[in-house]
């Protein structure tokens, strides 16, 4: 699944970067290169084969794990983008951690106090989670916590192994910011699988044995109502990656997002083809491992 | 009708959601009519200005007004937000349908192909169409209606799929209709509804994505009255005036929150049988 | 908690129930007088919507929000559950008094272990470790007839079937040894045989342990032959209550007499046996075979194997003109499927003459075809667009088949012919009742005036006595316009009295057809015979 899932992303990239009014060697010898040269160099490159060929080409090196040159730096692209996946990745687990400990707990607070003061507290609050995109939150978070309070440092990014102390301050507001609409999103799923179970006739039928409320959600409701939340995790995985690009964007954290948009920019087309296919092979593999999570856990969930 | 408005308007959310909905396509078509300054105007003595008579929520970093300027931008960005879901949902409908129309072999690859573009985050995607057409607002709404595409599909799909194994289906196939009219008389009614939910729903996601292209520097440009723009131009600034940057974010979130509660209000009116 | 013989265990005294909604209080029950004592068996009889369920929620104080208490006691051996607070009821659920529920596929949690659910009851009630409750839970099962309890506690809801199923939830209700259980339609999920021995189960442990038992069914047979003493209950109110003989014999009021009356008892016969089969049959089905199952794209790739599953299995059916023939079998038998092979839904394998053409694929059935073979379906509610009025449903097959000229004339006649008013034609479904939509479904398929109406399950979603008016129509119908029927049903008592010929499925084979009159003859086929004796017969004995 994984493999054709990749096979069309990389069909779709390479067919997007082809189509891309850039020519490669003119962007590696610069504007003056002579005519002879440009030929030369697009011989080397292979610019002059058939498209198909190219692709083949680009796939089968890319299969054995070389992701091809930068036209930017003139250095190789696995590397770089690699390095940048890290750092990506260090964010993106902090922003989920953080979503599960407060988007679950909301969830299910809201569904047990339906209707209640709480449900309409937390349903508010994850209506306004949506309306703001990430660039809009971060600005506003940089501009009170930073400019105003002075508590946390606006942008940049240190590494954990060179200071760990400070690293963690300095991912603070990208981690909150783009955990908000993932909090809304989810914790709007958790109640709504929650209410459904909790209206479920083995739920009503537990209850019915004399199982206090309590035990009933905690050993019959809490499992099966929070399954189906793995996968809606794994889903918005994607949306995750697509708040990294912009919140590296604005804290200058140099991740695979950042990379990205300076490969769009600088029409870097190696860069952006790696940079692409990594992002939705990330995505596929979390939702590969999700899909298998959900089927183990759902087959032999069990309280001792 | 009316007893659909009713049924709508009996929910909190339907009720705030049209008001909110309401308001938008208000200034959208009114806005720039009484607006009542040249929103494009510079005036350098009166920059970073609070709100004022004159200045409803201030002026801007080259002394322009701000509450004009919304009232302007609201078209730029409301009516693309709109037309680039609606596009989107066309395109997505059609491949839901025929997909699930064909199914078999032809319905699993299309599901398997839009689950593997589905892969490439949508605002990647959308930047990589952009990137490739050009930066504009034109392109950016193009993008935005690819982006949106795959998803619609996938929903479209379930759903026609749910409503084909329905027995009033069954039934008029035993009774030899037509496709065309089973698919029209039938099974499009009942396979709209869901689809204008999810539609009213995306036209939020849209004008977060159409604020970011523009935040990214590949949407609207310069000096255009975008709202996403109008953030992303004040980040510069907003030390010196808190205001350039709140007003236009709160214009985004009103849209954002009006659209979301309307879609969740259609959802209720919407089911027939409640 | 001890009770003299003449104590009731449980005591409904002028009980009232009330709902809040948007248009005012919804009586659901109204002054309800009830007792039982304990060695007894209570049934509790009424159609949907009278209110039976809502007295089981009442009495285990499992009330929804909006539900309000205008007055009157329910006596648990003397303690008023009124008074009671949401913890003392804690304990007393499960312990003092449980409940079986209908459907045990879904009043069992998916994703814990049979044994799990039920060990759980006793931890929490008889104060028992995990591992003494885990052993006694295997003794419980064994005691309600579960071969292999062991194995049994460490299976799934998914893994175990309907009826073992059942047995685990009647287990954890007996486990605490309650002095009152509630049994809420335990057997209407079930298959025929199932169902029989589940009732034989729980007659056999009632009498064990001299529970105070309130059974609360639609099925008047089916509580004639377990409960010693009936309430009838319609619109929340109980109509009339005694011993099951008094009811039966000698019943008070009207209601109840039309409820006996709507019973289907295979002894009264309500068709004439006057089809003769002829050397040329409407229809001729010969060996249709139906198989599901296709292969995944990407299995296909990876050449992994997929099993085909058979739905029907080399059928061979005739069925003559103005002939009714019953289809009975229990659910997965292929009833169904046979049906939608033959109005072109499934893909099917070999051949069925049709008046003389024959018919290879649903590519053959032609306008003609479709216009003489029609079907209803189950559930009414499925059948009928919700967002079509029903002149729009009953005007199509009109245009497909009849003349359309004056067509709201014409649909007013439809309506008519299936005792609906005219003005219905501008109503959507969902402004309708159960019955009315089926018959609205009925008129749609007698509109091209058809040669065979195959009825799928059609009345088996409907009240008894609804049930009753729906087949006294179809019977009209049937004598009007001679068209001959396909009625499948699982409900053989019916099936006995309006059916010709019997056709007997079980899992995709047929296994006989026979003449109605002639089904309960000793010489019938093993599995029919099995099925005869399981279905309760319509207390012959009391009338």
């Amino acid at each position: 699944m994984i493999v054709y899932t990749l096979f069309v992303v990389s069909l779709i990239v390479f067919a997007i970067t082809q189509i891309l009014p850039a020519d490669a060697a003119v962007m590696m010898l610069g504007e003056n290169a002579t005519k002879e040269a440009l030929d030369a160099l697009r011989q080397t490159m292979g610019l002059d084969a058939p498209v198909w060929q190219q692709y083949a080409t680009w796939l089968w090196h890319v299969l054995q794990g070389n992701l091809g040159t930068s036209l930017r730096t003139g250095q190789p692209v696995g590397p770089a983008m690699f390095e940048a996946l890290g750092r990506s990745l260090l964010l993106a687990v902090f922003s989920i951690g953080l979503m599960l400990i407060l988007a679950v707990p909301l969830g299910i607070i809201a569904a047990i106090r339906r209707g209640k003061v709480a449900d309409i507290v937390v349903s508010l609050v994850s209506y306004a989670g949506v309306a703001l995109p990430e660039f809009v939150t971060a600005t506003i978070a940089v501009l009170i916590f930073a400019d105003w309070m002075k508590w946390l440092p606006p942008t940049g990014y240190v590494p954990l192994t060179e200071n760990f102390v400070d690293g963690i301050v300095h991912l603070v507001l990208p981690v909150c910011v783009i955990s908000i609409i993932l909090i809304a999103h989810v914790s709007r799923m958790v109640r709504s699988e929650l209410v459904d179970v909790l209206h479920t006739d083995y739920i009503r039928a537990a209850r019915l044995k004399g199982i206090s409320s309590g035990q009933v959600l905690r050993r019959h409701a809490l499992r099966n109502a929070l399954l189906p939340t793995i996968t809606i995790v794994a889903l918005d995985v994607g949306y995750l990656l697509g708040g990294v690009i912009v919140v590296e964007e604005i804290f200058a954290i140099p991740g695979i997002g950042r990379q990205l948009i300076v490969a769009i920019q600088a029409r870097d087309l190696p860069a952006i083809q790696a940079g692409v296919l990594i992002m939705a092979a990330t995505y596929s593999i979390v939702n590969f491992i999700a899909d298998i999570l959900y089927a183990w856990l759902d087959k032999r969930i069990q309280y001792d | 009708m009316t007893e659909f408005m009713k049924r709508l308007l009996k929910t909190p959310q339907g009720a705030i959601g049209i008001l909110l909905v309401g308001l938008v396509m208000l200034v959208v078509v009114f806005g720039p009519m009484v607006a009542p300054h040249d929103p494009e105007a510079l005036s350098p003595l009166s920059r970073y200005k609070g709100p004022s008579l004159s200045y409803w929520l201030g002026t801007d970093q080259y002394g322009r007004d701000i509450f004009s300027r919304l009232l302007i931008g609201a078209r730029a960005t409301v009516v693309m937000a709109v037309l680039a879901t609606i596009a989107g949902t066309l395109i997505g409908a059609l491949i839901g349908t025929a997909s699930a129309f064909l199914g078999g072999r032809a319905d699993e690859l299309i599901m398997r192909t839009i689950d593997a573009v589905m892969s490439i985050p949508s605002l990647l995607f959308a930047l990589l169409v952009v990137n490739l057409l050009g930066s504009s607002t034109i392109n950016a709404l193009i993008a935005v209606a690819i982006a949106f595409a795959p998803g619609m599909a996938r929903i479209t799909r379930s759903v026609a799929l749910s409503v084909r194994k329905q027995d009033y289906v069954n039934a008029a196939i035993a009774r030899g209709e037509s496709s065309a009219y089973i698919i029209r008389r039938e099974m499009l009614p009942n396979v709209v509804a869901p689809i204008i939910v999810e539609m009213t729903i995306r036209v939020s996601f849209a004008v977060m994505l159409f604020a970011t292209l523009s935040f990214l520097g590949l949407g609207a440009q310069p000096p255009a009255a975008e709202w996403g723009l109008m953030v992303s131009e004040a980040r510069r600034y907003m030390h010196l005036s808190a205001g350039i940057l709140i007003w236009p974010s709160v214009a985004i979130a009103i849209v954002a929150v009006g659209f979301n509660l309307l879609g969740d209000g259609l959802r209720d009116a919407l089911n027939p049988r409640t | 908690m001890t009770n003299t013989e003449d104590c009731p265990v449980l005591a409904i005294e002028n009980y009232s129930l009330d709902y809040e909604t948007a248009n005012g209080p919804y009586h659901a029950l109204k002054t309800i007088n009830l007792a039982i004592k304990r060695g007894e068996i209570l049934g509790l009889v009424g159609e949907s919507g009278s209110g039976k369920t809502s007295l089981a929620w009442s009495i285990m104080r499992y009330l929804p929000t909006n539900a309000r208490e205008p007055g009157g006691k329910i006596l648990l051996c003397g303690d008023n559950l009124l008074e009671k607070s949401e913890r003392q009821m804690e304990t007393f659920r499960g312990r003092r008094i449980s409940m079986v529920f209908q459907d045990p596929s879904t009043s069992l949690n998916p994703t814990l272990s049979l044994g799990t659910q039920l060990s759980e009851v006793l931890v929490r009630h008889r104060g028992l470790t995990r591992q003494q409750a885990w052993k006694e839970g295997e003794a419980l099962l064994a005691h309600v007839g579960l071969k292999t309890p062991a194995q049994m506690m460490h299976r799934m809801p998914h893994e175990a079937s309907g009826g073992e199923k059942q047995r685990v939830v009647i287990a954890s209700a007996f486990a605490c040894n309650p002095q009152c259980i509630i049994f809420d339609e335990p057997t209407t999920a079930l298959d025929v045989i199932t169902s029989r021995q589940i009732l034989d189960l729980f007659v056999e442990l009632q009498a064990e342990t001299g529970v105070a038992s309130l059974y609360i069914s639609h099925d008047l047979a089916l509580v004639a032959r377990t409960a010693s003493r009936v309430a009838v209950i319609r619109r929340g109110g109980i109509v009339e209550q005694g011993s099951v003989r008094e009811i039966f014999i000698n019943p008070q009021q009207a209601y109840t007499r039309e409820l006996i009356a709507a019973v289907p008892d295979p002894a009264h016969r309500l068709v004439k046996d006057d089809v003769v089969a002829t050397d040329e049959p409407l229809v001729k089905v010969e060996n249709v075979s139906v198989y599901f199952g296709r292969k995944p794209f990407f299995a296909a790739l990876t050449g992994r194997k997929m099993d085909r599953v058979t739905g029907n299995n080399a059928i061979n059916l005739v069925v003559n003109a103005s002939e009714i023939l019953g289809i009975v079998g229990e659910s997965g038998s292929g009833k169904s499927t046979l049906a939608k092979a033959m109005t072109g839904l499934n893909r099917f394998e070999g051949r069925i003459w049709f008046d003389g053409r024959e018919i290879c694929s649903s590519s053959d059935m032609d306008n003609a075809y479709r216009k003489d073979v029609q079907i209803i379906f189950q559930h009414p509610d499925a059948s009928l667009n919700p967002r079509q009025k029903i002149s729009e449903i009953l005007s199509r097959p009109l245009k497909l088949f009849g003349n359309a000229t004056d067509l709201d004339k014409q649909i007013g006649d439809m309506l008519e012919q299936v005792r609906l008013p005219r003005t219905h034609a501008n109503r959507y479904p969902h402004q309708l009742s159960g019955g009315e939509k089926q018959r609205v479904a009925i008129a749609r398929a007698f509109a091209s005036r058809p040669k065979l109406v195959i009825c799928d399950e059609i009345t088996s979603a409907l009240d008894v006595s609804v049930q009753a008016s729906v087949v006294e129509l179809l019977l009209e119908l049937q004598k009007a316009s001679g068209t001959a029927y396909l009625f499948i049903t699982h409900d053989l008592n019916l099936i006995r009295q309006i059916a010709h010929r019997i056709a007997v499925m079980y899992r995709g084979d047929l296994i006989e057809v026979v003449k109605a009159d002639e089904i309960d003859n000793p010489d019938r086929a093993d599995y029919t015979r099995r099925l005869i004796e399981a279905v309760p017969r319509a207390a012959a004995q009391y009338q």
